[in-house]
Protein backbone atom coordinates (compact mmCIF):
# COMPACT_ATOMS: atom_id res chain seq x y z
CA UNK A 1 0.00 0.00 0.00
CA UNK A 2 1.37 3.12 -0.69
CA UNK A 3 0.73 4.38 3.14
CA UNK A 4 2.77 1.49 4.04
CA UNK A 5 5.73 2.51 1.82
CA UNK A 6 6.05 5.86 2.67
CA UNK A 7 5.94 4.80 6.13
CA UNK A 8 8.69 2.35 5.65
CA UNK A 9 10.84 4.37 3.53
CA UNK A 10 10.27 7.50 6.20
CA UNK A 11 11.30 4.05 8.92
CA UNK A 12 13.92 3.64 6.90
CA UNK A 13 15.75 7.09 6.26
CA UNK A 14 15.57 7.54 9.65
CA UNK A 15 17.45 4.24 10.34
CA UNK A 16 20.22 4.92 8.01
CA UNK A 17 20.79 9.09 8.66
CA UNK A 18 20.29 8.64 12.99
CA UNK A 19 22.64 5.28 12.66
CA UNK A 20 25.32 5.88 10.22
CA UNK A 21 28.81 5.40 11.57
CA UNK A 22 31.54 7.71 10.55
CA UNK A 23 28.67 10.84 10.30
CA UNK A 24 29.43 13.52 12.66
CA UNK A 25 26.60 15.45 14.92
CA UNK A 26 24.19 16.20 12.43
CA UNK A 27 22.03 19.61 13.18
CA UNK A 28 20.16 16.20 14.99
CA UNK A 29 22.30 16.82 17.93
CA UNK A 30 19.60 14.80 19.85
CA UNK A 31 20.09 11.33 19.73
CA UNK A 32 17.08 8.84 20.37
CA UNK A 33 17.18 6.59 23.42
CA UNK A 34 18.19 3.17 23.09
CA UNK A 35 14.62 2.18 23.41
CA UNK A 36 13.60 4.00 20.72
CA UNK A 37 15.58 2.65 18.28
CA UNK A 38 14.57 -0.93 19.04
CA UNK A 39 11.28 0.22 18.02
CA UNK A 40 12.31 1.30 14.68
CA UNK A 41 14.16 -1.83 14.20
CA UNK A 42 11.33 -3.49 15.15
CA UNK A 43 9.03 -1.54 12.54
CA UNK A 44 11.89 -1.80 9.84
CA UNK A 45 12.01 -5.98 10.66
CA UNK A 46 7.62 -5.79 9.52
CA UNK A 47 8.30 -3.48 6.86
CA UNK A 48 10.59 -5.63 5.22
CA UNK A 49 8.59 -8.88 6.02
CA UNK A 50 5.59 -7.09 4.27
CA UNK A 51 8.07 -6.59 1.27
CA UNK A 52 9.19 -9.74 1.36
CA UNK A 53 6.25 -11.65 0.95
CA UNK A 54 5.91 -9.83 -2.55
CA UNK A 55 9.06 -10.78 -3.51
CA UNK A 56 9.21 -13.92 -2.84
CA UNK A 57 6.22 -14.58 -4.70
CA UNK A 58 7.59 -12.97 -7.60
CA UNK A 59 11.06 -15.14 -7.56
CA UNK A 60 9.12 -18.29 -6.71
CA UNK A 61 7.00 -18.39 -9.75
CA UNK A 62 10.47 -17.14 -11.87
CA UNK A 63 11.81 -20.23 -10.18
CA UNK A 64 8.88 -22.19 -11.46
CA UNK A 65 7.54 -25.49 -10.09
CA UNK A 66 7.72 -26.93 -8.09
CA UNK A 67 9.45 -24.20 -6.00
CA UNK A 68 6.40 -22.23 -6.24
CA UNK A 69 3.78 -24.95 -4.70
CA UNK A 70 2.37 -23.68 -1.50
CA UNK A 71 3.05 -27.25 -0.38
CA UNK A 72 6.80 -27.63 -1.64
CA UNK A 73 8.39 -29.52 1.32
CA UNK A 74 12.04 -30.54 0.48
CA UNK A 75 14.31 -31.83 2.73
CA UNK A 76 17.33 -29.60 3.52
CA UNK A 77 20.43 -30.88 2.08
CA UNK A 78 23.55 -30.18 3.76
CA UNK A 79 24.57 -27.62 1.20
CA UNK A 80 21.62 -25.49 2.59
CA UNK A 81 23.28 -25.14 5.51
CA UNK A 82 25.46 -22.24 4.65
CA UNK A 83 22.62 -19.78 5.43
CA UNK A 84 22.38 -19.01 8.93
CA UNK A 85 19.24 -20.37 10.17
CA UNK A 86 17.07 -18.81 12.83
CA UNK A 87 15.92 -21.96 14.31
CA UNK A 88 16.97 -22.67 17.36
CA UNK A 89 16.41 -24.58 21.00
CA UNK A 90 13.93 -22.96 22.94
CA UNK A 91 15.13 -22.40 26.22
CA UNK A 92 18.16 -21.37 24.71
CA UNK A 93 16.59 -18.15 22.55
CA UNK A 94 14.97 -17.12 26.15
CA UNK A 95 18.06 -16.84 27.64
CA UNK A 96 20.08 -15.10 25.13
CA UNK A 97 21.72 -11.84 26.76
CA UNK A 98 20.92 -8.83 24.72
CA UNK A 99 24.23 -8.86 23.12
CA UNK A 100 24.28 -12.14 22.29
CA UNK A 101 20.95 -11.66 20.68
CA UNK A 102 21.12 -8.70 18.84
CA UNK A 103 24.51 -9.75 17.39
CA UNK A 104 22.69 -13.26 16.45
CA UNK A 105 20.15 -10.80 14.18
CA UNK A 106 23.18 -8.45 12.73
CA UNK A 107 25.31 -11.83 11.24
CA UNK A 108 22.24 -12.91 9.66
CA UNK A 109 21.24 -10.16 7.88
CA UNK A 110 24.50 -9.36 6.61
CA UNK A 111 25.02 -12.90 5.50
CA UNK A 112 21.83 -12.78 4.24
CA UNK A 113 22.50 -9.37 2.22
CA UNK A 114 25.54 -10.81 0.74
CA UNK A 115 23.82 -13.58 -0.72
CA UNK A 116 20.98 -11.56 -1.86
CA UNK A 117 23.36 -9.47 -3.90
CA UNK A 118 25.10 -12.32 -5.28
CA UNK A 119 21.54 -13.79 -6.19
CA UNK A 120 20.62 -10.00 -7.48
CA UNK A 121 23.57 -10.24 -10.22
CA UNK A 122 22.54 -13.55 -11.20
CA UNK A 123 18.72 -12.71 -12.13
CA UNK A 124 16.75 -12.54 -15.41
CA UNK A 125 14.08 -10.18 -15.78
CA UNK A 126 14.04 -6.62 -14.77
CA UNK A 127 11.40 -6.48 -12.39
CA UNK A 128 13.15 -9.12 -10.51
CA UNK A 129 15.78 -6.76 -10.31
CA UNK A 130 14.10 -3.96 -9.27
CA UNK A 131 12.56 -5.54 -6.57
CA UNK A 132 15.80 -7.21 -5.33
CA UNK A 133 17.37 -3.77 -5.28
CA UNK A 134 15.04 -2.16 -3.54
CA UNK A 135 15.01 -5.23 -0.81
CA UNK A 136 18.58 -5.05 -0.90
CA UNK A 137 18.66 -1.45 -0.08
CA UNK A 138 16.15 -1.96 2.93
CA UNK A 139 18.16 -5.01 4.50
CA UNK A 140 21.32 -2.83 4.31
CA UNK A 141 19.14 -0.26 6.51
CA UNK A 142 18.16 -2.99 8.92
CA UNK A 143 22.02 -3.93 9.11
CA UNK A 144 22.98 -0.75 9.78
CA UNK A 145 19.73 -0.37 12.12
CA UNK A 146 20.51 -3.15 14.48
CA UNK A 147 24.08 -1.60 14.28
CA UNK A 148 23.09 1.28 15.64
CA UNK A 149 21.05 -0.40 18.42
CA UNK A 150 24.82 -2.09 19.50
CA UNK A 151 26.48 0.78 19.83
CA UNK A 152 24.13 2.68 21.72
CA UNK A 153 23.90 0.18 24.10
CA UNK A 154 27.40 -0.19 24.25
CA UNK A 155 28.30 -3.61 22.76
CA UNK A 156 30.47 -4.16 19.82
CA UNK A 157 29.63 -4.94 16.81
CA UNK A 158 30.37 -8.57 15.27
CA UNK A 159 33.53 -9.18 13.60
CA UNK A 160 33.68 -9.11 9.42
CA UNK A 161 31.98 -5.80 7.48
CA UNK A 162 28.85 -5.78 6.22
CA UNK A 163 28.73 -5.99 2.66
CA UNK A 164 31.17 -8.29 2.10
CA UNK A 165 31.68 -10.97 -1.20
CA UNK A 166 30.15 -14.07 -0.51
CA UNK A 167 32.37 -16.50 1.89
CA UNK A 168 34.87 -17.87 0.50
CA UNK A 169 34.79 -22.10 0.56
CA UNK A 170 31.33 -21.71 -0.73
CA UNK A 171 30.54 -24.03 -3.57
CA UNK A 172 28.61 -22.67 -6.34
CA UNK A 173 26.06 -25.11 -7.50
CA UNK A 174 26.87 -27.65 -10.23
CA UNK A 175 23.47 -27.76 -11.28
CA UNK A 176 20.73 -25.96 -12.08
CA UNK A 177 17.74 -27.45 -10.05
CA UNK A 178 20.62 -26.92 -6.48
CA UNK A 179 21.01 -23.77 -7.78
CA UNK A 180 17.44 -23.21 -7.71
CA UNK A 181 17.07 -25.04 -4.50
CA UNK A 182 19.63 -22.75 -3.06
CA UNK A 183 17.56 -19.55 -3.84
CA UNK A 184 14.68 -21.24 -2.01
CA UNK A 185 16.20 -21.72 1.19
CA UNK A 186 17.44 -18.42 1.36
CA UNK A 187 13.84 -16.89 0.81
CA UNK A 188 12.79 -19.00 3.37
CA UNK A 189 15.70 -18.70 5.36
CA UNK A 190 15.06 -14.86 4.93
CA UNK A 191 11.30 -15.04 5.70
CA UNK A 192 12.08 -16.87 9.23
CA UNK A 193 14.75 -14.85 10.52
CA UNK A 194 12.31 -11.69 9.95
CA UNK A 195 9.56 -13.41 12.01
CA UNK A 196 12.44 -14.27 14.62
CA UNK A 197 13.41 -10.58 14.77
CA UNK A 198 10.24 -9.30 15.40
CA UNK A 199 10.12 -11.70 18.88
CA UNK A 200 13.67 -10.83 19.49
CA UNK A 201 13.32 -7.08 19.41
CA UNK A 202 10.12 -7.14 21.34
CA UNK A 203 11.83 -9.23 24.07
CA UNK A 204 14.91 -6.43 24.15
CA UNK A 205 11.98 -3.86 24.36
CA UNK A 206 10.58 -4.94 26.95
CA UNK A 207 13.95 -5.03 28.83
CA UNK A 208 15.34 -1.85 27.59
CA UNK A 209 12.91 0.94 28.71
CA UNK A 210 12.00 3.40 25.74
CA UNK A 211 13.99 5.99 26.91
CA UNK A 212 13.36 9.82 26.82
CA UNK A 213 14.45 11.89 23.84
CA UNK A 214 18.33 12.29 25.31
CA UNK A 215 20.68 15.40 24.50
CA UNK A 216 24.13 14.14 23.38
CA UNK A 217 26.74 16.75 23.64
CA UNK A 218 29.55 15.11 23.50
CA UNK A 219 31.09 13.31 20.18
CA UNK A 220 30.19 9.59 19.47
CA UNK A 221 32.77 7.65 19.47
CA UNK A 222 33.38 5.02 16.83
CA UNK B 1 -18.53 -69.21 23.81
CA UNK B 2 -19.08 -66.21 22.04
CA UNK B 3 -17.52 -63.08 19.26
CA UNK B 4 -18.18 -59.87 18.92
CA UNK B 5 -19.37 -59.21 14.57
CA UNK B 6 -19.08 -56.65 12.86
CA UNK B 7 -21.07 -55.99 9.77
CA UNK B 8 -21.52 -52.83 7.49
CA UNK B 9 -24.68 -51.34 6.75
CA UNK B 10 -26.56 -53.08 4.04
CA UNK B 11 -24.45 -56.13 3.92
CA UNK B 12 -26.07 -59.78 3.98
CA UNK B 13 -24.98 -61.13 7.28
CA UNK B 14 -24.65 -64.99 7.65
CA UNK B 15 -24.08 -65.79 11.44
CA UNK B 16 -23.09 -70.03 12.54
CA UNK B 17 -23.90 -71.46 15.51
CA UNK B 18 -20.01 -71.92 16.78
CA UNK B 19 -18.53 -75.12 15.37
CA UNK B 20 -21.98 -76.72 14.69
CA UNK B 21 -22.16 -78.20 11.00
CA UNK B 22 -25.05 -76.78 8.78
CA UNK B 23 -27.33 -79.31 8.81
CA UNK B 24 -27.44 -79.39 12.45
CA UNK B 25 -30.90 -78.87 14.04
CA UNK B 26 -30.43 -75.38 16.36
CA UNK B 27 -33.08 -72.13 17.45
CA UNK B 28 -31.94 -68.80 17.49
CA UNK B 29 -33.34 -65.91 18.99
CA UNK B 30 -32.40 -62.31 18.93
CA UNK B 31 -32.02 -60.16 21.94
CA UNK B 32 -34.27 -62.91 23.82
CA UNK B 33 -36.55 -63.25 21.20
CA UNK B 34 -37.04 -66.57 19.42
CA UNK B 35 -36.27 -66.09 15.09
CA UNK B 36 -38.72 -67.87 12.65
CA UNK B 37 -37.09 -70.53 10.34
CA UNK B 38 -37.55 -68.31 7.42
CA UNK B 39 -34.06 -66.91 8.44
CA UNK B 40 -32.25 -69.67 8.81
CA UNK B 41 -30.26 -71.47 6.14
CA UNK B 42 -29.51 -74.90 8.02
CA UNK B 43 -28.36 -74.09 10.82
CA UNK B 44 -27.04 -70.27 9.45
CA UNK B 45 -28.90 -67.37 10.89
CA UNK B 46 -29.00 -65.43 7.21
CA UNK B 47 -30.07 -61.19 7.43
CA UNK B 48 -29.98 -59.98 4.56
CA UNK B 49 -29.54 -55.97 3.97
CA UNK B 50 -28.88 -55.12 7.62
CA UNK B 51 -28.88 -52.11 9.43
CA UNK B 52 -28.33 -50.29 12.58
CA UNK B 53 -31.25 -51.86 14.26
CA UNK B 54 -30.19 -55.36 13.44
CA UNK B 55 -27.18 -54.69 16.27
CA UNK B 56 -27.55 -57.32 19.42
CA UNK B 57 -27.30 -60.14 20.97
CA UNK B 58 -27.67 -63.41 18.94
CA UNK B 59 -27.83 -66.73 21.03
CA UNK B 60 -28.06 -70.03 19.39
CA UNK B 61 -29.77 -72.98 21.27
CA UNK B 62 -28.85 -77.09 20.87
CA UNK B 63 -32.57 -77.93 18.96
CA UNK B 64 -33.82 -80.44 21.57
CA UNK B 65 -31.90 -79.76 24.73
CA UNK B 66 -32.08 -75.85 25.20
CA UNK B 67 -28.56 -76.01 26.01
CA UNK B 68 -26.91 -72.25 24.81
CA UNK B 69 -24.39 -72.75 21.99
CA UNK B 70 -22.70 -70.03 21.24
CA UNK B 71 -23.29 -66.32 21.52
CA UNK B 72 -22.93 -63.88 18.66
CA UNK B 73 -22.79 -59.92 19.46
CA UNK B 74 -23.41 -58.05 16.09
CA UNK B 75 -22.32 -54.58 15.75
CA UNK B 76 -23.93 -53.29 11.97
CA UNK B 77 -21.52 -49.91 11.18
CA UNK B 78 -19.33 -48.19 8.81
CA UNK B 79 -16.11 -48.00 7.84
CA UNK B 80 -14.73 -44.97 9.11
CA UNK B 81 -14.73 -41.68 6.42
CA UNK B 82 -12.14 -39.29 6.08
CA UNK B 83 -11.23 -37.66 9.45
CA UNK B 84 -11.34 -34.13 10.18
CA UNK B 85 -7.86 -33.12 11.27
CA UNK B 86 -7.20 -29.89 13.18
CA UNK B 87 -3.70 -28.59 14.62
CA UNK B 88 -3.53 -25.21 16.28
CA UNK B 89 -1.46 -23.69 18.86
CA UNK B 90 -3.05 -21.12 21.36
CA UNK B 91 0.06 -21.33 23.65
CA UNK B 92 3.18 -20.52 21.53
CA UNK B 93 5.65 -20.72 21.94
CA UNK B 94 5.27 -23.86 24.36
CA UNK B 95 3.88 -25.88 21.34
CA UNK B 96 0.87 -27.08 19.63
CA UNK B 97 -2.11 -29.32 19.83
CA UNK B 98 -4.27 -31.23 17.52
CA UNK B 99 -7.84 -32.48 17.72
CA UNK B 100 -9.77 -34.38 15.46
CA UNK B 101 -13.36 -36.61 14.79
CA UNK B 102 -15.57 -38.23 12.07
CA UNK B 103 -17.18 -36.34 10.51
CA UNK B 104 -20.29 -38.79 10.34
CA UNK B 105 -20.47 -41.79 13.07
CA UNK B 106 -19.65 -45.50 12.53
CA UNK B 107 -21.84 -46.82 15.48
CA UNK B 108 -18.72 -49.35 16.11
CA UNK B 109 -15.26 -48.49 17.82
CA UNK B 110 -12.94 -46.79 16.23
CA UNK B 111 -9.41 -46.54 17.01
CA UNK B 112 -7.18 -43.50 16.19
CA UNK B 113 -3.34 -43.36 15.37
CA UNK B 114 -1.61 -39.59 14.91
CA UNK B 115 2.19 -39.54 13.71
CA UNK B 116 4.17 -35.92 13.59
CA UNK B 117 6.99 -35.59 11.49
CA UNK B 118 9.28 -32.52 11.48
CA UNK B 119 11.55 -33.25 8.39
CA UNK B 120 13.90 -36.15 9.39
CA UNK B 121 12.21 -36.16 13.05
CA UNK B 122 9.63 -38.34 14.40
CA UNK B 123 7.73 -36.86 17.42
CA UNK B 124 5.34 -38.17 20.14
CA UNK B 125 1.82 -35.97 20.14
CA UNK B 126 1.28 -37.01 23.47
CA UNK B 127 -2.67 -38.17 24.06
CA UNK B 128 -4.62 -35.55 26.14
CA UNK B 129 -6.81 -37.47 28.32
CA UNK B 130 -9.72 -35.15 28.30
CA UNK B 131 -10.86 -34.07 26.37
CA UNK B 132 -10.30 -36.86 23.72
CA UNK B 133 -9.53 -37.32 20.42
CA UNK B 134 -6.78 -34.46 21.11
CA UNK B 135 -3.13 -34.64 21.69
CA UNK B 136 -0.20 -31.87 22.23
CA UNK B 137 3.48 -31.52 21.30
CA UNK B 138 6.01 -29.61 22.79
CA UNK B 139 8.16 -27.53 20.25
CA UNK B 140 11.90 -28.36 21.30
CA UNK B 141 12.95 -25.65 18.19
CA UNK B 142 11.85 -22.43 17.64
CA UNK B 143 11.37 -20.40 14.20
CA UNK B 144 11.91 -23.79 12.10
CA UNK B 145 11.72 -23.58 8.27
CA UNK B 146 10.68 -26.50 8.11
CA UNK B 147 7.38 -27.84 8.01
CA UNK B 148 5.43 -29.94 10.66
CA UNK B 149 3.34 -33.64 8.46
CA UNK B 150 0.54 -34.59 10.84
CA UNK B 151 -0.85 -37.56 9.70
CA UNK B 152 -3.71 -39.38 11.79
CA UNK B 153 -5.09 -42.95 10.78
CA UNK B 154 -8.67 -43.74 12.14
CA UNK B 155 -9.06 -48.08 12.03
CA UNK B 156 -12.28 -49.96 12.68
CA UNK B 157 -12.88 -53.43 12.05
CA UNK B 158 -14.54 -52.46 8.91
CA UNK B 159 -11.97 -50.30 7.36
CA UNK B 160 -9.73 -47.78 7.83
CA UNK B 161 -8.70 -43.66 6.30
CA UNK B 162 -6.49 -41.00 6.85
CA UNK B 163 -5.87 -37.28 6.43
CA UNK B 164 -2.32 -35.53 6.83
CA UNK B 165 -2.06 -31.73 7.75
CA UNK B 166 1.32 -30.16 6.38
CA UNK B 167 2.03 -26.49 7.76
CA UNK B 168 4.88 -24.37 9.27
CA UNK B 169 5.29 -22.71 12.78
CA UNK B 170 4.10 -19.76 12.21
CA UNK B 171 1.28 -20.60 10.42
CA UNK B 172 -0.85 -22.48 12.97
CA UNK B 173 -0.70 -19.56 15.83
CA UNK B 174 -4.14 -18.80 17.41
CA UNK B 175 -4.64 -17.71 20.74
CA UNK B 176 -8.04 -18.31 22.76
CA UNK B 177 -10.30 -15.76 23.10
CA UNK B 178 -9.55 -12.99 25.83
CA UNK B 179 -10.78 -13.69 29.50
CA UNK B 180 -13.09 -11.58 31.78
CA UNK B 181 -13.97 -9.22 29.69
CA UNK B 182 -15.97 -6.83 31.66
CA UNK B 183 -17.73 -3.33 29.87
CA UNK B 184 -18.80 -0.62 32.78
CA UNK B 185 -20.66 2.68 32.10
CA UNK B 186 -18.45 5.86 32.68
CA UNK B 187 -20.19 7.93 35.54
CA UNK B 188 -21.70 11.40 33.93
CA UNK B 189 -20.45 10.50 30.78
CA UNK B 190 -23.89 9.50 28.52
CA UNK B 191 -21.19 8.19 25.16
CA UNK B 192 -18.85 6.67 27.12
CA UNK B 193 -18.52 3.13 28.12
CA UNK B 194 -15.07 1.67 29.73
CA UNK B 195 -14.08 -2.05 28.45
CA UNK B 196 -11.66 -4.18 30.30
CA UNK B 197 -10.20 -7.96 29.20
CA UNK B 198 -7.39 -9.91 29.70
CA UNK B 199 -4.94 -12.19 28.19
CA UNK B 200 -6.14 -15.65 27.57
CA UNK B 201 -4.72 -17.72 30.93
CA UNK B 202 -3.12 -20.12 27.80
CA UNK B 203 -0.81 -17.77 26.62
CA UNK B 204 2.17 -18.49 28.12
CA UNK B 205 4.52 -15.61 27.73
CA UNK B 206 2.33 -12.31 26.50
CA UNK B 207 5.48 -10.17 27.58
CA UNK B 208 8.08 -11.87 25.21
CA UNK B 209 5.00 -13.21 22.98
CA UNK B 210 2.95 -9.60 22.80
CA UNK B 211 -1.15 -9.65 22.23
CA UNK B 212 -2.65 -7.23 19.99
CA UNK B 213 -6.89 -6.95 20.30
CA UNK B 214 -9.49 -6.31 18.57
CA UNK B 215 -12.63 -4.87 19.75
CA UNK B 216 -16.03 -4.44 18.06
CA UNK B 217 -19.07 -2.87 19.43
CA UNK B 218 -22.96 -1.79 18.61
CA UNK B 219 -26.16 -1.49 20.30
CA UNK B 220 -28.40 -4.22 20.38
CA UNK B 221 -30.60 -2.30 18.34
CA UNK B 222 -28.17 -2.03 14.94
CA UNK B 223 -27.08 -4.95 12.88
CA UNK B 224 -23.77 -2.74 12.13
CA UNK B 225 -20.35 -3.70 14.17
CA UNK B 226 -17.70 -0.90 14.51
CA UNK B 227 -14.94 -1.98 15.07
CA UNK B 228 -11.12 -0.75 17.10
CA UNK B 229 -8.11 -2.49 16.74
CA UNK B 230 -5.30 -2.13 19.89
CA UNK B 231 -1.93 -2.73 19.85
CA UNK B 232 -1.33 -3.11 23.14
CA UNK B 233 -3.35 -2.73 26.80
CA UNK B 234 -5.86 -4.23 27.98
CA UNK B 235 -8.26 -2.19 28.24
CA UNK B 236 -9.95 0.88 26.19
CA UNK B 237 -12.81 3.46 26.38
CA UNK B 238 -15.25 4.11 23.98
CA UNK B 239 -16.34 7.48 23.85
CA UNK B 240 -19.27 7.58 20.87
CA UNK B 241 -21.94 5.33 22.19
CA UNK B 242 -25.49 6.48 21.93
CA UNK B 243 -27.14 7.89 24.83
CA UNK B 244 -29.30 5.66 26.97
CA UNK B 245 -28.74 2.42 24.62
CA UNK B 246 -27.64 -1.17 24.89
CA UNK B 247 -24.75 -2.69 23.88
CA UNK B 248 -22.98 -5.76 23.03
CA UNK B 249 -19.01 -5.67 22.92
CA UNK B 250 -16.54 -8.49 22.44
CA UNK B 251 -12.71 -9.11 22.26
CA UNK B 252 -10.53 -10.84 20.49
CA UNK B 253 -6.67 -11.34 20.19
CA UNK B 254 -3.86 -12.18 18.18
CA UNK B 255 -0.44 -12.53 18.22
CA UNK B 256 1.76 -9.11 17.19
CA UNK B 257 2.91 -10.39 14.39
CA UNK B 258 2.03 -13.64 13.51
CA UNK B 259 -0.81 -16.37 12.85
CA UNK B 260 -4.41 -15.70 12.96
CA UNK B 261 -7.11 -14.14 15.05
CA UNK B 262 -8.54 -15.35 17.99
CA UNK B 263 -12.39 -16.38 18.26
CA UNK B 264 -14.87 -13.81 19.56
CA UNK B 265 -14.58 -13.34 23.39
CA UNK B 266 -17.76 -14.08 25.43
CA UNK B 267 -20.26 -10.90 24.63
CA UNK B 268 -20.61 -8.58 27.40
CA UNK B 269 -23.56 -6.24 27.29
CA UNK B 270 -23.61 -2.76 28.83
CA UNK B 271 -25.36 0.71 28.67
CA UNK B 272 -24.22 3.89 29.52
CA UNK B 273 -24.66 5.98 32.46
CA UNK B 274 -28.08 8.33 31.84
CA UNK B 275 -28.84 11.00 34.25
CA UNK B 276 -31.52 10.19 36.68
CA UNK B 277 -34.69 12.35 35.36
CA UNK B 278 -34.73 13.60 39.48
CA UNK B 279 -35.69 17.00 38.35
CA UNK B 280 -38.80 15.82 35.93
CA UNK B 281 -40.31 14.18 39.50
CA UNK B 282 -40.03 17.91 41.42
CA UNK B 283 -41.56 19.66 38.37
CA UNK B 284 -44.56 16.77 38.51
CA UNK B 285 -44.94 17.88 41.63
CA UNK B 286 -45.12 21.77 41.63
CA UNK B 287 -47.79 21.40 38.68
CA UNK B 288 -49.55 18.52 40.41
CA UNK B 289 -50.17 21.63 43.53
CA UNK B 290 -51.51 24.33 40.71
CA UNK B 291 -53.28 21.63 39.41
CA UNK B 292 -56.68 19.70 40.61
CA UNK B 293 -55.26 16.40 39.15
CA UNK B 294 -54.30 13.74 41.50
CA UNK B 295 -52.08 11.65 39.27
CA UNK B 296 -49.38 10.14 40.54
CA UNK B 297 -45.93 11.97 41.14
CA UNK B 298 -43.89 9.72 38.84
CA UNK B 299 -46.04 9.95 35.75
CA UNK B 300 -44.72 10.86 32.49
CA UNK B 301 -45.02 13.98 30.66
CA UNK B 302 -47.53 12.56 28.32
CA UNK B 303 -50.26 11.85 31.39
CA UNK B 304 -49.59 15.11 32.09
CA UNK B 305 -50.65 16.49 28.93
CA UNK B 306 -53.48 14.19 28.82
CA UNK B 307 -54.42 15.25 32.47
CA UNK B 308 -54.04 18.95 32.26
CA UNK B 309 -56.48 19.13 28.94
CA UNK B 310 -58.72 16.53 30.33
CA UNK B 311 -61.92 17.45 28.43
CA UNK B 312 -64.69 15.13 29.16
CA UNK B 313 -65.86 12.72 26.76
CA UNK B 314 -64.34 10.79 23.50
CA UNK B 315 -62.44 14.41 22.52
CA UNK B 316 -60.57 14.15 25.49
CA UNK B 317 -59.29 10.32 24.12
CA UNK B 318 -57.99 11.78 21.02
CA UNK B 319 -55.92 14.29 22.94
CA UNK B 320 -54.16 11.84 24.75
CA UNK B 321 -53.75 9.64 21.31
CA UNK B 322 -52.16 12.96 19.49
CA UNK B 323 -50.28 13.95 22.57
CA UNK B 324 -48.70 10.13 22.60
CA UNK B 325 -47.90 10.03 19.00
CA UNK B 326 -46.18 13.26 18.68
CA UNK B 327 -43.72 12.40 21.96
CA UNK B 328 -43.28 8.82 20.40
CA UNK B 329 -42.02 10.35 16.80
CA UNK B 330 -40.21 12.89 18.52
CA UNK B 331 -38.39 10.09 20.73
CA UNK B 332 -37.85 8.14 17.27
CA UNK B 333 -35.78 10.89 16.22
CA UNK B 334 -33.25 10.44 19.08
CA UNK B 335 -32.60 6.57 18.00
Amino acid sequence: SPTGDSWGIFTFLCAALCNLPALPALNCSEELGAGQSIQQTYDLTRYLEHQLRTLAGTYLNYLGPPFNEPDFNPPRLARAERVPSATVDLDLWRGLTDNARLAANYRAYSRLLCYLRVLDSQVGTAELRHRLAHFCASLQGLVLSIGGVMSSLGYPLPAGPAGSPVPPGAPAAPNDFLKKMDDFWLLKELQTWLWRSAKDFNRLKKKVPPAMVTLRLEAREF
Amino acid sequence: ESHIQYERVGADVTMKCGSMDWDAAVTWTANGTDIDESHLNGSYLILKNVDLSHSGQYSCYEGSSWHLKYLTYLRVGTPPKEPVLMCRSNNYPKGFYCSWHLPTPTYIPNSFNISVIHGTKDMVCEKDAVPKNRCHIRYLQLFSTVKYKVTLTVTNALGKNFTTLTFDEFAIVKPDPPESVVAKPVPNNPRRLEVSWQNPSSWPDPESFPLKFFLRYRPLILDQWQHVELSDGTSHTITDAYAGKEYIIQVAAKDNDIGTWSDWSVAVHATPWTEEPKHLTTEAQITETTSASTSSFMAPPTTKICDKGAVVGSGAMAVCWTAGLVVAAYSVLFI
